[in-house]
């Protein structure tokens, strides 16, 4: 005791004695400026100070032995030994290696170069280069092996992502954790607030999220404060104009009459008399100019961001809104968000801070992605002799259409469609230091939505004579009505993790973390409808606003809920910086599960090797080379809640009495599965990092097999069974896929630049579908009255699935020569293969005629940057996908057509490929074929930037800290063979409608100017 | 520290303990298996759902009587937007259609529903305490249903599983029973139904639409005649006649529009109405029928087109020498006004070329559900058996049974209705007369095409359109079905 008396005594006596004042400035190698917030600390001690605006600091040092560390964002960091100096100035020169960086992953974070699994990151950085709508987009072209696409152009509309292919049939969607909270969309989110995002791709990286990590995990991180900085007022925006990139060629108005009147005559018809002479109808109306529009696109962000010794924050704001290039306001989506993430050094063991976002989101929606009623496809189907407007200024309608396809404008004018959204999604937690290297963090998370959507059916009618309302049904509704459907979304989650981390004679460094998790869903839905408001105004939709009430209104309520208790445990053990191993075990009851299957086990083990830290290495232009391995299973449990049970539903009525009074009728609908359980899937990963010329060169490559077992299927039972199957793990599928990133940085000179690539090769298919293993039909195609996708073993999910053609019939004779097809198989017809040779062309002769996955995504960017000048190119494209083209209704006889159709068959040896036109298609020309299969491949120029960051002298003058000005084009080039308007399509439906294009809501090509800010 | 230590170790192990409460969730909304079937009202509930099969028409592709009735018979034809609107249909109607359409699987699965919907109130309804005479009633209601299900697989399909109780996973195979069986467990339901129910008029209003007992005994009818039992055909069908229960409505003109729903001629009927909130007349939870737009003219008329009555069948009514008044009630003609919906122009209905079309499913404007998705829910009652297709069944039984006086009597009580002369015709003649009469009473009501089979007339009638002796006969079984129970269902011939 006093021993350590005296050490202590002394320790002080000393340090009295030695202490040195040592200031300095710190400044950039890349322009020489001033470094700003730059963190110095003296090693070994806590505290420390940061640059001011010119850069310099100032502190005081115990001894001359002190070690000073200079570390600052992007930078390599530098230590000095004080010494006797007194002034130390340092120049910080950029870290070209991503090393270092250190990435998040489930439960706790590990330097890059540590890591054994498959991890892909994208950093706010390369989110500042190109603006993104949403964060989805962050991902695409970005991160090998995810595949991002639009499920449709519309503003709010979410993106399909798809981590490593799709294993599954069932929901594909990867797992969001956002701040350590699992959120369903990420529609709420705004895109300056994420500091990185991280997607754990193998299973031994997603095993810790156990029943839920089989789609591949994505943990996105908000910005928060970082301690010691000085406080930075930020204010982002930008304005941009949006236009429809592309419109398609159809027949004008007397290109259509003309063919009309062929298709007439084919069909042994009198031709209409108003198209007698189809010149004097001219061009007619261009639908597609009267739906598209350009749009505006705008953003306005304030971020506060600061810290002190002990705490850190950020509080932000923003306010987006972006109106439809079909639609306009019809389609607008509008978002703000407020957010505060904020922690504080409670006492030396305790830190406590929480991370909480609010969104308010108001999206109007149109009918999208539909062959019967979306504007769009009415606009490409509705004839160009109907004007847009009738001579006295109301909508008009077209004489020849029917059902389906009405006026698009009009159809627009009356959609009220809207849904409003309240969500918070946040956590607060507290971090307790128990003992040296044990940390202990509890982490309360909820995830709070309410959402409303209302929806009118205004009153109108486009009949020209009123009095006999002489117009279609679908250009006329004569009792209005309206609809409101409260929801609410209601998940907390409560966690609590300890990490041991130690290391042991240098050598040894070890984690351990072991935690448990609750987590508790509920939705809850109610709402009403009504009809016959006395008002057709919109702001007087509301259902007690009725002429009737009693009569007419209607009421729904409904709610289900779920629960998951895990538990699990993970071990990270590194030996000499070189041998890396890791284990993880999970453990999840789920209330989805049947009773006797509630827990699921999953384990996963990685390892790797970084051979160029070996003491032997010395190829001296790897400066990194690892190679990792890992394997792991994970689960899917998005079966939907009550599948084991047997449930009696009301509802299955019948009408009796002479007042035809509506009588409950109660029956299960289906099966139950009390063995029901998640879905397995197993992955084994080999991946190689390395670096070259000092981290000048990066290159990653990764190989997996996926193989998904026990799928949640309700596989067809035979319906002598009179229920609907029950939901069982009968299916598997399997993926394999290569995943190669190469990028190349040099920022030795006053130009700086990046070129960085990725490029992931994906085989994916069904390997079995339990019971009789009948086939999965998707993708109804009206026109054909038929599907055009069929999952089936040896086969990607949803491939196109029909008829081969074979070119036109020229001559009766060849008709003739060639197997039965139809009774009315005319010259001008199409051919199509007899593929089992029984001589008739009938339901038998359908294979596989295209796979809409694309089996090459790839992305790739250059940045340059010179004297504050920034360009930012960005490409992303796919190859191998094919796009089903349904966006003719065919199946009547009135629909405009693409001008290709000018081009059929009028005789023999006139067309090989576009048949005759006859109204009543007597060969069927429209059956699903790869007459409608396009290749959907394309080549996109995404993004381009270009940005200029005022010099800081200029910046001194007007107190700023950083102004940055841009203008920022994207999807501005499209290279693709596929003539629709969009080649971009995801899944537009279940999981097994991809790439189908019914009327894609296209894309809009965007130019937007903006300026960033810092105070 | 050590608190902290504790702290976390308790809030492990409450986490721990309080998991398997924490992941028992039940439904909040519907009740589990085990707690339901407890009550009578659970039993009322049980055979309403039972019946609302009955309303069954897409599921998931259209399954609608007069589609194998009327369309695959000389009376109709597929009409639509043209030959490539429900293409699989137009195989069928010209006798080339494949086991892989989908439109018999939906057929074939709908019936099935039916049968097990019915299977589960026989199984579940006896144990429940509550009024014996009702509980026979809801089991006899179940029985016909499955009668009823079982008929219309075994007209269209010949044997099929008999699924005479709820399926185990285990006997999902089920191999096809012969159509003996099948019309043996026809006869067997129908007539223990018969012996239970109750009869129209002790009803009470408000169970209008419950099967009755001449329901069940009316089916009988017809299941002995498909099985050439013509003294029980005749005397069963007498014993309807006998009951008083049911007459012909004086004006033929007043047997389809809405206000002849459920009339004093009615027998067994499908209740539709046009004012629920669903759409597309689905299966569950939809009370509309999806047949009166679908049988309506298009264009300005709204409607689809289908169902077009032919040429040959409207020439049926004018072979005597004057317009058979029941024409005016069976189709439209060019330049009739259809309803409150305008006049009959080819232009009016988008230009199609059908000269005709099928009136006794036509819904007025005015009769347009009010809310909803109110285009597809039409409200008209399936007339499924009539008083008038009693007397017919008798005369062609009775005949059968070498009684042609009662044959005649029950044949001209139908032709007095209308106003035609009475028919004096014996022997073979007589026959052709009860067989005509047929068509023309009862067309466009889904009888004809089964009929031609049922009296082995359809090679003669049909074989122009297609129809090959010993094949045509009946429909392929699906495909998938075959499949789905690999290859436990055999394919019925030259399919």
């Amino acid at each position: 005791m006093r021993f350590l008396f005296s050490i202590l005594f002394s320790l002080v006596a000393f340090a009295a004695f030695s202490q040195q004042k040592v200031s300095g400035r710190v400044t950039l190698q890349t322009d020489g400026e001033a470094a700003i917030g730059v963190s110095v600390k003296i090693k070994g001690v806590s505290g420390g100070g940061v640059t001011d605006l010119d850069g310099n600091y100032s502190l005081t040092v115990l001894n001359s032995n002190a070690v000073l560390v200079f570390e600052y964002t992007g930078y390599v960091a530098q230590e000095i030994v004080v010494g006797n100096q007194s002034t130390i100035n340092v120049v910080l020169s950029e870290n070209m290696s991503t090393l270092e960086e250190v990435v998040v992953t489930g439960y706790g974070a590990q330097k890059r170069s540590s890591i054994s699994g498959a991890v892909s990151s994208v950093s706010s950085e390369d989110i500042a280069e190109r603006p993104i709508l949403r964060v989805e987009q962050a991902l695409q072209g970005r991160t090998a092996g995810v595949q991002v696409a639009q499920v449709s152009g519309s503003p709010g509309s979410a993106l399909s992502v798809r981590v490593r292919g799709v294993g599954t049939i069932n929901n594909s969607d990867p797992l969001y954790i956002v701040d350590g909270v699992p959120v369903e969309g990420l529609d709420f989110l705004n895109p300056n607030d994420i500091e990185t995002v991280n997607v754990l791709k193998d299973a031994a990286s997603a095993a810790i999220y156990g029943s839920r990590g089989a789609n591949g995990v994505v943990l996105i991180t908000t910005k928060g404060g970082k301690r010691n900085q000085a406080g930075t007022i930020s204010y982002d925006a930008y304005y941009g104009i949006q236009s429809p990139a592309r419109l398609l060629d159809l027949l004008d108005a007397t290109e259509y009459a003309t063919l009309q009147n062929e298709a007439f005559l084919a069909a042994g018809q009198v031709p209409r008399p108003e198209f007698v002479d189809p010149a004097v109808l001219g061009e007619g109306t261009d639908w597609q100019e009267a739906i598209f529009q350009t749009a505006p696109i705008m953003s306005h962000q304030l971020t506060f961001a600061g810290g002190a010794e002990r705490s850190a924050y950020t509080l932000s704001g923003n306010y987006f809104s972006q109106d439809g290039i079909v639609g306009g306001e019809k389609a607008n989506f509008q978002r703000a968000t407020v957010r505060f993430n904020g922690m504080h050094d409670l006492k030396s063991w305790l830190t406590i801070g929480n991370n909480l976002g609010f969104t308010w989101l108001k999206r109007n929606g149109l009918t999208e992605n539909s062959q019967y009623n979306s504007p769009l496809i009415r606009a490409l189907n509705m004839d160009p002799t109907t004007p847009v407007r009738k001579a006295d200024g109301t909508f008009a309608y077209s004489q020849y259409a029917d059902t389906d396809i009405a006026n698009p404008v009009n159809a627009i004018e009356q959609t009220y469609d809207t849904w409003t959204s309240n969500r918070l999604v946040g956590n607060v937690f507290g971090d307790v230091k128990l003992a040296k290297g044990l940390t202990f963090r509890t982490t309360y998370s909820m995830d709070v939505t309410f959402a409303v959507s209302n929806r009118f059916f205004p009153r109108f009618d486009l009949s020209n004579v009123p009095s006999i309302s002489d117009a279609p049904a679908a250009e006329k509704n004569l009792v209005n009505s309206v609809g409101v459907a409260n929801n609410t979304w209601k998940n907390w989650q409560w966690e609590n993790v300890m990490t041991y981390t130690k290391n042991f004679n240098e050598k040894h460094d070890l984690t351990l973390i072991a935690g448990t998790t609750a987590l508790s869903n509920r939705f809850d839905t109610n709402g009403g409808a009504n009809t016959n408001l006395p008002s057709n105004d919109p702001d007087d939709a509301y259902i007690g606003n009725t002429i009737d009430p009693i009569e007419s209104q209607s009421a729904f309520q409904s709610a289900s809920e779920s629960s998951l208790f895990s538990m699990f445990g993970k071990a990270n053990y590194e030996l000499n910086n070189t041998y890396l191993f890791s284990a993880t075990f999970r453990a999840d009851g789920s209330s989805r599960f049947g009773a006797n299957n509630r827990f699921g086990f999953f384990p996963s083990f990685s390892a790797g090797w970084i051979a160029s830290h070996e003491d032997f290495w010395n190829i001296n232009a790897i400066n990194f080379f690892k190679i990792r391995a890992s394997w792991g299973q994970n689960g899917n449990d998005r079966i939907g809640d009550y599948s084991f049970t047997t449930v009696v539903y009301n509802g299955q009525n019948y009408t009796f009495s002479p007042d035809e009074i509506i009588t409950n009728g109660s029956v299960a609908l289906s099966a139950a599965n009390p063995d029901l359980k998640w879905e397995t899937s197993t992955q084994t990963d080999i991946g190689l990092d390395l670096e070259m010329m000092e981290g000048r060169i990066g290159f990653t490559a990764d190989y997996y097999i996926k193989e998904t077992s026990d799928m949640l299927y309700a596989a067809p039972i035979p319906l002598v069974a009179g229920t609907a199957p029950p939901i069982q793990n009968v299916a598997t599928a399997e993926n394999r896929g290569l995943e190669l990133t190469l990028n190349y940085r040099n920022y030795d000179h006053a130009l700086h630049y990046t070129i960085g690539g990725n490029i992931s090769f994906l085989k994916s298919e069904v390997t079995g579908l339990g019971r009789g293993g009948e086939p999965v039909l998707s993708g109804y195609v009206q026109s054909a009255t038929a599907y055009a996708a069929k999952t089936d073993v040896g086969q990607p999910l949803g491939s196109f699935f029909g008829y081969v053609t074979d070119g036109i019939f020229q001559t009766p004779e060849e008709v003739e020569a060639h197997a039965f097809q139809n009774t009315g198989t005319a010259p001008g017809d199409i051919r199509f293969k007899d593929l089992n040779g029984d001589d008739v062309i009938d339901l038998n002769d359908q294979t596989f005629i295209g796979n809409p996955t694309p089996r090459i995504s790839y992305g790739f960017n250059t940045d340059f940057e010179f004297k504050g000048f920034e360009l930012n190119i960005f490409f992303q494209g796919t190859e191998g996908n094919d796009i089903f083209d349904n966006t003719v209704r065919y199946d009547f006889s009135y629909v405009n057509r693409p001008s290709t159709a000018l081009k059929r068959w009028t005789g023999p040896g006139t067309s090989d490929s576009e048949p005759r036109v006859n109204l009543s298609d007597p060969n069927q020309n429209v059956r699903v074929s790869d007459r409608f299969v396009k290749d959907g491949s394309y080549l996109r120029l995404k993004t381009l930037q270009f940005a200029y960051n005022l010099p800081s002298g200029w910046l001194k003058k007007a107190r700023m800290q950083k102004m940055k000005i841009y203008v920022t084009g994207q999807n501005l080039l499209t290279f693709t063979k596929y003539s629709g308007l969009d080649p971009e399509i995801g899944n537009v439906g279940g999981s097994l409608e991809i790439g189908i294009d019914r009327g894609f809501y296209p894309q809009a090509r965007t130019v937007m100017g903006g300026v960033s800010v810092t105070f | 520290m050590k608190n902290i230590l504790r702290l976390t170790v308790f809030a492990g192990l409450f986490l721990g303990s309080c998991s398997k409460d924490f992941l028992e969730k039940d439904p909040i909304v519907g009740v589990t298996e085990e707690n339901f079937y407890k009550t009578e009202a659970d039993a009322i509930a049980a055979v309403n759902a039972a019946y609302a099969t009955l309303q069954f028409q897409l599921s998931p592709a259209g399954h609608f009587r007069w589609f194998w009735g009327d369309i695959m018979s000389d009376d109709s034809e597929k009409g639509g937007s043209g030959d490539n609107d429900t293409n699989t249909l137009l195989q069928l109607e010209n006798f080339k259609g494949t086991s892989n359409i989908d439109l018999l699987e939906s057929e074939w699965g709908a019936n099935y529903e039916g049968i097990y919907r019915a299977n589960v109130v026989l199984e579940k309804v006896p144990p429940i305490v509550m009024d014996e005479k009702l509980k026979a009633r809801i089991l006899a209601e179940a029985k016909f249903i499955r009668a009823w299900n079982f008929y219309n697989l075994v007209i269209m399909f010949g044997g099929v599983p008999l699924a005479d109780h709820v399926l185990a996973p285990s006997e999902y195979n089920l191999p096809r029973a012969s159509a003996e069986e099948v019309w043996n467990l026809i006869e067997r339901d129908l007539t223990e139904a018969s012996e239970d129910l109750w009869v129209r008029s002790e009803y009470p209003l408000a169970d209008l639409g419950r099967i009755t007992k001449g329901a069940a005994q009316s089916l009988l009818v017809k299941t002995y005649l498909w099985r050439e039992k013509w003294t029980e055909a005749k005397t069963t069908a007498e014993a309807i006649v006998n009951s008083g229960e049911y007459q012909l409505v004086a004006d033929y003109a007043d047997i389809f529009p809405v206000y002849g729903e459920n009339n004093e001629e009615s027998i067994f009927e499908i209740q539709y109405m046009n004012a629920s909130g669903g759409n597309f007349g689905k299966n569950n939870a939809n009370e509309g029928s999806f047949t009166n737009v679908y049988t309506r003219a298009r264009g300005a008329f709204g409607g689809y087109g289908f169902n077009i009555p032919t040429q040959d069948f409207v020439d049926e009514f004018f072979k005597e020498g004057f317009e058979d008044p029941r024409l005016k009630s069976t189709v439209f003609r060019l330049g009739e006004p259809m309803g409150d919906r305008g006049i009959f122009t080819i232009d009016a209905t988008g230009g199609f070329p059908y000269q005709y079309y099928p009136k006794k499913y036509f819904s007025n404007k005015s009769e347009d559900a009010p809310f909803g998705d109110p285009i597809p829910n039409g409200g008209t009652n399936d007339r499924v058996i009539r008083y008038a297709d009693v007397l017919l069944m008798h005369a062609e039984a009775a005949f059968k049974a070498n009684d042609e006086n009662a044959a005649r009597t029950s044949l001209n009580l139908v032709r007095a209705r209308v106003g035609i002369p009475s028919i004096n015709f014996s022997g073979q003649a007589l026959l052709d007369a009860i067989y005509r009469e047929r068509r023309l009473e009862l067309g466009l009501e889904a009888h004809r095409f089964f009929d031609l089979v049922r009296t082995g007339r359809a090679p003669a009638v049909l074989g122009s359109l297609g129809f090959t002796a010993g094949t045509h006969e009946l429909f392929p079984i699906p495909q998938s079905q075959i499949q789905a129970t690999n290859g436990a269902l055999t394919q019925n011939p030259n399919y």
